[in-house]
């Protein structure tokens, strides 16, 4: 773990993304408690008020502090999107593994009707079941982790399948270990660094899918200050006051290159390779 | 008079992570016109470097510090790219070791001779299709204009090395340089590509650098020997004399590793039937809905393993040793035919996992890269009862420092890691080791350490080994029987004593007469 | 391309369908507690409740209301829209035609864009090409549709006042206005496309620029103009047909956020109001036909790919 964060400073990727995640990080742990204003607080007189000392990023049509309604929506965003995929991945991955494990028919039909699934676009699954279970910041989140199921099994899948047919697992199928043991013990080790690599790198995209699902109104509900929702609201406002959709749509910007970024250095820093 | 092609005081290095990694130092060697020079060397040796160097195609990291490259007088290094191309490909031509990879996969064969022929050639479409036949029936190969229609994974590695060869000949080039030629080819169809280069080489006049890490095949090829080694020349003389009556400690240490079969190393007995196959056949694949059965890739195969005993198991690819092996440790399914000590097995059970263990041949993907030394040959131990204490004096019997345990593959070489992989397979005392190619990918004074720990294993534990390699002059100096596949089916089975005698079937006397032999003369 | 090769795959079409008809269905219609009252509200009186869900069929057990949509659907009836009580079929089609009409469009442009790009950036490795792209594309992943689009909206529509803001003109009525119309959108939505392949094509020509034959054809002579133009590009563009059909699916997805931002009735517009509205024949019918667009364009790539490779002759 240690050595893997060390290889990763060695990266320029992995710094940058380190230090950008950093910083959402803090927004979303520290946010409310260093943002100056109520999110909330609506005030007339500053409406579409320009970024100045007194309102960093401006206010928007109600009056409210821009920079604090984005310190708060990290807590809603951020973490969500994360849970998200985490979820899909998990659970993109047992199918992915099992199926590469299990191969032959089985492994084919299920890849089959994974890729079946597949020929909905991630975007309008997550709409079709939000339409359905209706809108909301969890039922947002739920269904970009099940948009994202298929993709995750498809790729653990085809990690699994090279890891499953290198000479080690084979070593240990000649030693006669159990099912459980190889996938546990001899696979799952090797397959998680990629799909640590890809998960992150999903986060971004759940970032963004999540802030597009607000958009369409069918995420995020107002008041809250979820920067996707933030973004559809500037909308209408765009020529008074520009800095109610660069605030946001910044803050998406910078949290999806931050992960992007980690992706990328996390790719590099988890793989051995020869250090003689 | 002016050689071919000189080297003079050539140093080389590779820009790496910031620091320049030397990879030939102050190197000075010649090729006569018309004349055969073999550069031999191991893995690191710079070899392949040279060859890149020659023909002006180094990587970017690449930095060259002094020395001249001369062909024909004329230092190659000061010359511009566009001086260069009228060289490359017909002044000096280029025969690379694999055919697959040195072929566009999505281009049609005539596309790409013709190519090369209206390049160097300046023939017209028409006269390079009509050249492009007589070349192809030249080298020969039968039904030139269909393997013109054909893309590469249509045809055999064999015809595509001819064609590459044929290719390289058309530009009537002065120098050919052949960076291991044959390696990626079976020996018997090698063999006779050695015999299509001499008479080639023979009628163009054309002279020849000869790379390869081969050096019983470099002596019968070339006029001349350069022995490299880590960069520098080490030694060079006549091909006849070099081996004989090596001038250095280094040339002599290698020629002394070159498996040679008049040179006997086991001595001991093999004690009764241990392992006993009764007609194994292993097929791959389905039968589809519509479609032909697949074919059996082992077919019908019967001998058995005694205790103690050594049996080598030879063949070229696809002979189905491979799957023979895979097969025997249950990692291909087959029916209940065979018997461990007189017992049937039906089941692979826990007798069976520890009395039979398997070392693949590559290193790198037989060792999981995420655990460490010491655990992975910790596991048979407790899997079969073993103590795990006794991992330290594992890793001292493979001749491994005991605190590598706690390194990670990757930071082992290539040798290093196939020893782990013997200790693991060793740990818990098996009765009969499968060994798969161990010794293919690794150098040849590599090699004869890991066969030489192998028999040390043997003396000690009395192990039975399934040795399973193309390498015929290996096996013969170690087995006691050896047993010779062909297409799945197991041709011949003989002794030691009975193959040296002469004796065998055709297929496997072909075998024997196609693998070269170092000749040392009369030394030991 | 044999006979037999295409009919599996027209076969693995067919499944795609039957499994997105039942998630799409399954999703909509049975999924919801009770689809009646999430339509009219949560104050409605008992028989109305009771009088749409006999309209809708929803007293039936879910397999036998499945199989009448399906039915219906494979005959061509896809049913009645609950919101303009208009059928569903004629409106979608013609809503579909302007959505592919983008969609064609953007992949025109990413293809025309991208993909010389992603080759340059290669053969120029560090150079400042390689360096700008490969940063406009780190921020063009990083940004979701609605952001590119209300940005160029505001840059190009508001402030320079060169473009339309919103709206559609049929081809057939105006065509130097309906161009105009489009250029927002298409660019909107192929940004990210764009930033995708032009990664993609580069890092394939690369590896393609690394690989043995390549260097095997230089040590042969052959100039670098050739190698690049017969060798290089053959095939690292093999790939890329495969992800570019595989980006058909992404490329939907943003249509339906474009199509929301500058008002354009295509089918992704279609999906938005049929959600709001609660339409259900309209938006399984919309789904259904999304996911035949991406079917099928992986189809014709899988023959596309037949037909270029040499190593894929038979399945």
């Amino acid at each position: 773990m240690i050595e893997t964060f060390r290889r990763l400073g060695r990266t320029p990727q992995g710094v940058l993304g380190l230090l950008l995640l950093l910083i959402v990080g803090l927004a979303c742990l520290l946010g409310p408690m260093v943002a100056p204003f109520d999110p909330e607080m609506i005030d007339f007189m500053g409406r579409y008020a320009a970024p100045s000392t007194r309102h960093w990023l401006g206010g928007d049509q109600l009056g409210r502090d821009v920079l604090s309604r984005l310190l708060w929506g990290a807590r809603t965003t951020v973490p969500l999107a994360l849970l998200a995929t985490l979820g899909g991945t998990i659970v993109g991955a047992v199918i992915g593994t099992a199926s590469a494990f299990w191969g032959g028919r089985v492994d084919e039909a299920i890849m089959r009707t994974v890729d079946a699934v597949m020929a909905i676009p991630g975007l309008l699954l997550a709409l079709l079941i939000v339409g359905t279970v209706g809108a909301g910041s969890l039922n947002a989140a739920l269904a970009v982790a099940i948009a994202f199921v298929p993709s995750m099994a498809r790729i653990t899948r085809s990690v699994a399948l090279s890891v499953r047919r290198l000479d080690y697992v084979g070593a240990a199928l000649a030693r006669g270990e159990g099912a459980g043991w190889i996938v546990l013990a001899e696979m799952l080790p090797n397959v998680v660094a990629p799909i640590v690599v890809e998960t992150t790198i999903r986060v971004a995209f759940a970032v963004m899918l999540f802030a597009t699902l607000s958009f369409l109104g069918l995420g995020a509900q107002p008041p809250a200050a979820d920067w996707g929702l933030m973004a559809a609201e500037a909308r209408r406002t765009l020529h008074q006051a520009p800095w109610t959709m660069i605030g946001p749509a910044g803050a998406i910007a910078l949290t999806a290159i931050g992960f992007n970024l980690l992706g990328d250095g996390l790719r590099d820093a988890l793989n051995p390779r020869d250090e003689r | 008079m002016t050689p071919l092609l000189a080297v003079e005081d050539y140093t080389l290095g590779y820009r790496v992570a910031g620091a320049v990694r030397p990879v030939l130092k102050r190197l000075s060697l010649a090729v006569a016109p018309g004349e055969v020079l073999g550069l031999v060397g191991e893995s690191g040796s710079g070899k392949s470097s040279l060859a890149a160097a020659i023909m002006r195609a180094l990587p970017r990291n690449a930095r060259e510090e002094g020395g001249r490259i001369a062909l024909e007088g004329q230092d190659l290094r000061g010359l511009p790219e566009r001086a260069l191309r009228p060289i490359r490909g017909r002044r000096i031509g280029m025969v690379f070791q694999d055919p697959s990879a040195a072929l566009n996969p999505t281009l049609t064969i005539g596309r790409q001779v013709r190519e090369v022929l209206r390049l160097h050639r300046g023939l017209n479409p028409a006269a390079a299709q009509a050249e492009a036949l007589d070349i192809l029936g030249h080298v020969g190969l039968r039904d030139p204009a269909a393997i013109l229609r054909r893309y590469p994974h249509q045809v055999s590695g064999g015809e595509k090395q001819r064609v590459l060869i044929a290719t390289a000949f058309a530009t009537r080039p002065e120098l050919l340089i052949l960076d291991e030629p044959t390696t990626a080819l079976d020996v018997i169809t090698g063999a006779r590509i050695l015999e299509l280069f001499a008479t080639l080489l023979r009628e163009t006049g054309a002279g020849a650098l000869y790379i390869s890490h081969d050096l019983a095949l470099v002596a019968h090829v070339s006029d001349r020997i350069a022995v490299l080694r880590s960069g520098r020349l080490v030694e060079q003389g006549a091909a006849r004399q070099i081996f004989v009556a090596p001038q250095h400690a280094y040339t002599r240490e290698l020629a002394d590793a070159v498996p040679r079969p008049e040179r006997r190393l086991t001595q001991s007995t093999p004690g009764p039937a241990l392992l006993e196959l009764d007609g194994i056949g292993v097929t791959y694949g389905r039968k589809r809905l519509f479609g032909p059965a697949p074919a059996p890739t082992v077919r019908e195969v019967s001998f058995s393993v005694r205790e103690g005993e050594i049996l080598g198991v030879v063949g070229e690819s696809g002979s189905g040793k491979s799957t023979l092996a895979r097969a025997l440790t249950g990692l291909v399914p087959h029916a209940d035919r065979l018997r461990l000590r007189g017992a049937v097995v039906g089941r692979m059970g826990r007798d069976y996992r520890r009395a039979v263990q398997v070392v693949f041949q590559h290193p790198d993907a037989s060792l999981n890269p995420r655990h460490t030394v010491g655990s992975q040959i910790a596991r048979p131990l407790r899997l079969f009862g073993g103590d795990v204490r006794e991992v330290p004096r594992l890793l001292e019997q493979v001749r491994l420092p005991a605190d590598y345990a706690r390194r990670y593959p990757h930071q082992l070489s290539g040798g290093e890691k196939q020893r782990v992989a013997i200790a693991r397979a060793f740990a818990a005392r098996p009765a009969l080791v499968i060994c798969d190619e161990i010794t293919a990918p690794l150098d040849v004074s590599v090699q004869a350490t890991v066969i030489e720990l192998l028999l040390e294993l043997h003396r000690l534990h009395g192990t039975a080994y399934l040795f399973i390699t193309h390498d015929l002059n290996l096996v013969r100096q170690i087995a006691h029987r050896i047993a010779v596949m062909q297409a799945g089916r197991l041709m011949d089975l003989q002794s030691d004593t009975a193959i040296a005698a002469g004796e065998g079937a055709p297929y496997t006397r072909a075998l024997i007469d196609a693998s070269p032999r170092l000749d040392l003369g009369d030394r030991p | 391309m044999s006979l037999r090769w295409l009919l599996r795959r027209l076969g693995l079409v067919l499944y795609t369908m039957l499994v997105v008809s039942v998630i799409v269905f399954g999703i909509t219609q049975v999924l919801p507690a009770d689809a009646a009252t999430t339509l009219l509200g949560e104050n409605a009186t008992a028989e109305a409740l009771a009088a749409v869900r006999t309209r809708l069929g929803l007293d039936q057990p879910a397999a036998v209301q499945y199989w009448h949509w399906l039915s219906g659907v494979v005959t061509g009836d896809f049913g009645t829209s609950m919101r303009t009580g208009q059928p569903v079929g004629p409106v979608l089609m013609l809503a579909l035609g302007r959505s592919l009409l983008v969609a064609a469009c953007a992949l025109l442009l990413v293809v025309v864009l991208a993909v010389p790009l992603g080759v340059v950036a290669a053969l120029r490795r560090g150079g400042a090409i390689d360096l700008g792209a490969g940063l406009l594309s780190y921020v063009g992943v990083s940004l979701p549709e609605f952001v590119t689009g209300t940005l160029l909206l505001m840059l190009l529509a508001d402030w320079l006042g060169w473009l339309p803001a919103t709206g559609y003109v049929a081809l057939t009525d105006d065509p130097a206005d309906a161009v105009r119309h489009l250029v927002l959108p298409v660019l909107t939505v192929s940004l990210v496309l764009m930033a995708h392949i032009s990664r993609m094509v580069r890092s394939e020509t690369v590896d393609v620029l690394h690989s043995d034959y390549i260097r095997a054809a230089r040590l042969k002579g052959l100039p670098p103009g050739r190698i690049v133009v017969g060798h290089v590009l053959r095939n690292a563009m093999l790939p890329v047909v495969t992800v570019l059909a595989l980006d058909v699916g992404y490329l939907l997805g943003g249509i339906i956020v474009v199509e929301e931002i500058f008002a354009i009735p295509g089918i992704g517009r279609a999906v938005i109001t049929a959600i709001t509205s609660r339409d259900l024949p309209m938006l399984q019918a919309a789904a259904l036909i999304m996911a035949a667009t991406y079917a099928v364009a992986n189809l014709l790539a899988d023959m596309a790919l037949s037909v270029l490779d040499p190593r894929i002759r038979y399945d």
